[in-house]
């Protein structure tokens, strides 16, 4: 078992061993953030001060600063997590720590190209499995689905 | 010789502790996104607390597996070698503390 498993047996309930795939080693060089924004050199964290986040969007932990951040990187809201074709998804996860109108995101999951979703967990692993998987009292649930079309 | 060795056994609690606080640390937080929230675990508060005995602990740590112990270095020290390009970039920040440790006398 790698510690990946372990962490995620702990904190994802409704995520079962056969329902992801492991498909990197762990390394503390990026985040969930960075790698949804197709980056694996940098860790991306407004809570962070020796952290990356772009400078024309707060660096603060909220989902308006979330949105703002991957609408700055070409990525539009939309309503639905369904693959479509020419487009490129992420999600953001948040959790309301006890304040319904204030919901904190907790991870961010971009979406592939077989219409599951990858996801770097923290400074562990990065994972393939279906958006829903990470639901639960860690991550929350998914909140915003943003997508931008795809460079061809 | 007497003496190193009695230094030594002096050391080995606050090693043993440390060891301990943060292999609870990686497990309850390695999954966690966020920095903020790795260190406000109480493992790496407690960390903190132990003061500078823990600098080269921290170093060796650093050295061996790369992750977020800046903070806990910058706030028992009161530096920061860090230069506002190296942001984000785990490896060039541990590498500019192991060359501040280094240069400061520190071996671990």
């Amino acid at each position: 078992m790698s510690t990946v498993d372990v962490w995620l047996a702990n904190h994802c309930p409704n995520l079962f061993p056969d329902q992801y795939q492991i498909i990197s080693p762990k390394t503390s060089d990026y985040n969930c953030i960075a790698w949804a924004a197709e980056e694996d050199d940098r860790w991306w964290d407004p809570t962070d001060p020796y952290g990356y986040w772009l400078d024309e969007v707060p660096r603060e932990l909220t989902l308006a600063a979330f949105i703002k951040l991957y609408q700055m990187l070409g990525y539009e809201s939309c309503d639905s997590a369904k693959l479509e074709p020419g487009w490129q998804r992420v999600a953001i996860y948040t959790r309301n720590n006890g304040d319904p109108d204030d919901a904190q995101p907790t991870h961010v999951a971009r979406q592939l190209p077989n219409g599951r979703w990858t996801s770097k967990i923290g400074e562990l692993e990065d994972i393939e499995h279906e958006l829903n998987g990470l639901r639960g009292f860690y991550y929350g649930k998914v909140t915003q689905i943003l997508k931008r079309p795809i460079n061809t | 010789m007497q003496f190193i060795s009695v230094e030594k056994k002096r050391g080995e609690p606050k090693k043993l502790k440390f060891d301990k606080l943060a292999k609870q640390w990686y497990t309850e937080v390695g999954g966690s996104s966020f920095v903020a929230e790795k260190i406000n675990h109480p493992a790496y508060q407690q960390i903190i607390e132990m003061g500078p005995a823990v600098v080269p602990f921290l170093l060796r740590e650093l050295e061996q597996k790369p992750t977020h112990w800046f903070h806990a270095l910058q706030t028992i020290t009161g530096v920061n070698p860090i230069k506002p390009e190296q942001r984000g970039r785990v490896k060039h920040i541990t590498q500019a503390w192991l060359q501040w440790g280094k240069n400061n006398g520190y071996k671990w």
